[in-house]
C-alpha cells in the first residue's frame, strides 16, 4: 500500500506555498485588520487566478474535481500563512455540502464558486457564530434539525469580536417564514459531514500554524544571542522546540488519514476526524505556548508577528467542535461494547 | 512568430546554500530547486508576447539532467506551448550550453530567443552572448523592455549610464534583466494542463555537439563570516586603525 502523497499533490502544495508565502505576509494581514470587512479583494483575485476556489468543485461545473485528500496539503499551507480569506472552508465545507445537496442550488452556485464570483458560508449550531458571513453571497445555516439556504437579503448579521483579528464572526438571524432546504435524516447527514469537514479544515490549518510558529522561533532563537551564544543552542530552548516538532510530526498522519476517510466515504470518518482535530490542535497549542516562551514572552505582544499565528491556533481549537466534543466522540467509539480495537481498526 | 525561451534549473533563491564538507561543490541534497529567476522573467515575456498576439508559439528549452523536466513543466504551466529537454550528465559550462542551444535554434528556427541574463548559481552572464556569437544573431542584453516592431525588435537595456534603447533585426537574441516584468504564478488548472503538453528530449549527439569541459572547479567555500565590530573612542583612533590595521587610507 502506498501511503505517500502523489507527485501531483506535492507539486500543487509547492506551488500554493510559493504563492501564499509571497503574497500573504504578516504586513498584509495587519493591513487587512484596518479594513472594515477585514478582507483584501486583490488577494482574493489572485487566489481566483490561481484556480484555488474551484479545486473541489466538480469538473462539470468548471472546477478541478479534486478531493478532500487533494486539498488537505493546501489547507496546511493556508494555515502556514494564517490566510484570512475564507478559502479553506469554502473548498472543504461549502462546496461538498452543495455537491451533496445537488439539484438547482448546486448548478447555480458551484460554477460561481469555481469562477471566484461567489463565496458560501456554512453555519452549524456547533459553532454558534458564522465565519465570513459578511462576504458570503449564499449562507447555508443549520437551525435545529433543518438546513436553510439564505441570501444576504434574508439575514441580519451581528458582528462579534474574535480573539483572532483576522476572523470575522457573525450571529446570523432570519425570519421563521423561510422554508428549510433540507430536514430530517437528510439534514442530519449533511450536518454531520459538514462538521467533519470543518473540523478537518481546522486540523489541517493547525498543522501549518504549528510549523510556522516553529520556523519563526527557530529564526529568532538563532539570531538572538545571550551569554555569547544563540539562545537556540541552550538545551532549555531546544527541548521546547523539539517537543513541538515531535507532537506535530505525530499529528500529520491522523490529519491525512482523516482526509482520506472523508474523501473515500469511509464509516470511520467521524472518529478519524475527531482524532485528527484533537492531536493537530494540541500540537498547535503547544507550539503557541512554547514559542511565546522562547520569545521571552514578547511573542504575545501586538508588535511581534507570532501572535497572528497563535491566536488563529487558539481560535481554531474551539471551532467545529472543541476538544471535549471530539474526545467524547473518540471515547464513545473505543469504550463501546462492540468496539473493534487494535491496529488497523481503532484509527 | 516563434519564440524560443530558455530555462535553467537552479537552487531556489530562498534557499541558503551550503558548501559540501569536503569543499568540492555546493550541497544539493534535499535542496529545493526552481527555475532561475531571470529565466522565469524570460518565460513571462515570451508568454506576454503570445498573449498580445505577437508570438504564435512559445517553445521552452532546458539543458541538464533529467530533473530539468520539472522546470520545463513549470514553464509550460506558465504558458509556454511545448518543451525541449537537452539531456546532459554532470555540470555543463556556458559555452557547451550555448553550442547546444545553437543546435536547438537551427532545428526550431525561432524569430526571437529570450534567455535570462544570468543564472543565480554560476552568475556567469555568458550564455546569451555566446549564443549570439555562435548563431551570428544580433543580441540585446540586460533588457528591461522588449517591443516587436515589424522585422525588428526594440530592446531597452539597463546599462551603467542609464537606459539604452537599441533596434535589432529579427531573428535576434534578448537576455532579460530583473525589471523586464513581474512573472505570474502558475495556476493549478494550468499545472494540470502542462502535463499534457509535448516535451521532446534530445541528446547532445542529436544536436551534433560534443560535451567537453574547459573548466575545472577547484573548490567551493562559504563567504568568510563577518567579524564583530568595535566601538572606537575617538576620531584619531578610527583614523589610526583605518591607516595601520585596515590599510585602506594612507
Amino acid at each position: 500500500m502506498n501511503f505517500t502523497f502523489s507527485e501531483d499533490q506535492l507539486l500543487f502544495q509547492d506551488s500554493v506555498r510559493d504563492f501564499l508565502v509571497n503574497e500573504v505576509t504578516p504586513e498584509k494581514i495587519r493591513a487587512s485588520w484596518e479594513k472594515d470587512d477585514g478582507r483584501d479583494p486583490l488577494l482574493w483575485q489572485q487566489i481566483v487566478e490561481m484556480g484555488l476556489p474551484g479545486i473541489t468543485v466538480p469538473e462539470e461545473f468548471g472546477g478541478l474535481g479534486m478531493s478532500e485528500l487533494d486539498f488537505v496539503l493546501l489547507a496546511q499551507e493556508c494555515g502556514y500563512v494564517a490566510l484570512p480569506e475564507p478559502l479553506v472552508h469554502n473548498a472543504l465545507v461549502a462546496v461538498p455540502m452543495l455537491k451533496e445537496l445537488g439539484g438547482e442550488l448546486a448548478a447555480q452556485w458551484l460554477p460561481k464558486i469555481a469562477a471566484g464570483e461567489a463565496k458560501v458560508a456554512v453555519g452549524l449550531e456547533q459553532n454558534i457564530l458564522v465565519e465570513d458571513a459578511h462576504t458570503a453571497e449564499l449562507l447555508l445555516i443549520q437551525k435545529g434539525d433543518d438546513i436553510f439556504a439564505l441570501t444576504p437579503q434574508q439575514v441580519t448579521l451581528r458582528h462579534n469580536e474574535s480573539i483572532d483579528p483576522s476572523r470575522k464572526l457573525y450571529a446570523v438571524e432570519f425570519e421563521d417564514s423561510v422554508p428549510p432546504l433540507a430536514s430530517g435524516a437528510q439534514a442530519a447527514a449533511l450536518i454531520n459531514t459538514a462538521l467533519n469537514r470543518g473540523a478537518l479544515a481546522c486540523a489541517a490549518q493547525a498543522l501549518g500554524l504549528a510549523q510556522r510558529m516553529i520556523d519563526m522561533t527557530v529564526l529568532y532563537t538563532t539570531d538572538r544571542h545571550q551569554f555569547g551564544k544563540p539562545i537556540g543552542s541552550f538545551q532549555a530552548v531546544k527541548h521546547h522546540m523539539a517537543n513541538i516538532a515531535v507532537r506535530l510530526e505525530y499529528a500529520k498522519a491522523p490529519v491525512h488519514r482523516a482526509a482520506y476517510a472523508i474523501a473515500n466515504g469511509q464509516a470511520s470518518a467521524s472518529r478519524n476526524v475527531s482524532h485528527a482535530k484533537i492531536v493537530a490542535c494540541e500540537a498547535a497549542k503547544l507550539a503557541a505556548k512554547n514559542t511565546i516562551q522562547a520569545h521571552g514572552a514578547m511573542g504575545y505582544t501586538w508588535e511581534v508577528d507570532l501572535h497572528i499565528f497563535m491566536k488563529k491556533a487558539w481560535a481554531l481549537a474551539n471551532t467545529w467542535g472543541d476538544e471535549g466534543f471530539h474526545k467524547t466522540r473518540v471515547s464513545d467509539y473505543i469504550l463501546a461494547e462492540d468496539a473493534i480495537l487494535g491496529a488497523g481498526s481503532t484509527f | 512568430m516563434k519564440v524560443l525561451v530558455t530555462v535553467k534549473r537552479v537552487v531556489d533563491y530562498n534557499v541558503k546554500v551550503r558548501a559540501k564538507a569536503d569543499g568540492s561543490d555546493v550541497d544539493l541534497n534535499n535542496v529545493k530547486m526552481a527555475i532561475n529567476p531571470f529565466c522565469e522573467i524570460a518565460v513571462e515575456e515570451a508568454v506576454r508576447l503570445k498573449e498580445a498576439g505577437t508570438a504564435t508559439e512559445v517553445v521552452v528549452v532546458s539543458v541538464g539532467a533529467k530533473q530539468c523536466q520539472e522546470q520545463i513543466r513549470t514553464a509550460l504551466a506558465l504558458g509556454a506551448d511545448r518543451g525541449i529537454h537537452v539531456e546532459t550528465e554532470g555540470a555543463v559550462e556556458p559555452l557547451v550550453v550555448a553550442k547546444l542551444l545553437k543546435g536547438v535554434v537551427e532545428k526550431e528556427e525561432p524569430r526571437l530567443v529570450i534567455l535570462g541574463k544570468q543564472s543565480i548559481d554560476g552568475d556567469n552572464n555568458q550564455t546569451g552572448q555566446m549564443l549570439g556569437a555562435l548563431t551570428n544573431m544580433p543580441q540585446g542584453t540586460f533588457a528591461s523592455e522588449v517591443a516587436i516592431d515589424g522585422d525588428k525588435v526594440n530592446v531597452t537595456r539597463e546599462v551603467d549610464a542609464g537606459m539604452q534603447t537599441i533596434s535589432l533585426n529579427l531573428p535576434a537574441i534578448v537576455t532579460s534583466d530583473l525589471r523586464l516584468n513581474e512573472p505570474r504564478y502558475a495556476s493549478l488548472p494550468n499545472i494540470m494542463k502542462a502535463k499534457k503538453k509535448p516535451l521532446d528530449v534530445f541528446s547532445p549527439a542529436d544536436l551534433g555537439v560534443e560535451v567537453t569541459s574547459h573548466i575545472t572547479q577547484l573548490s567551493v567555500a562559504p563567504p568568510a563570516e563577518r567579524q564583530a565590530g568595535i566601538i572606537v573612542e575617538s576620531v584619531e583612533q578610527l583614523v589610526d586603525k583605518l591607516k595601520n590595521e585596515a590599510k585602506v587610507i594612507s
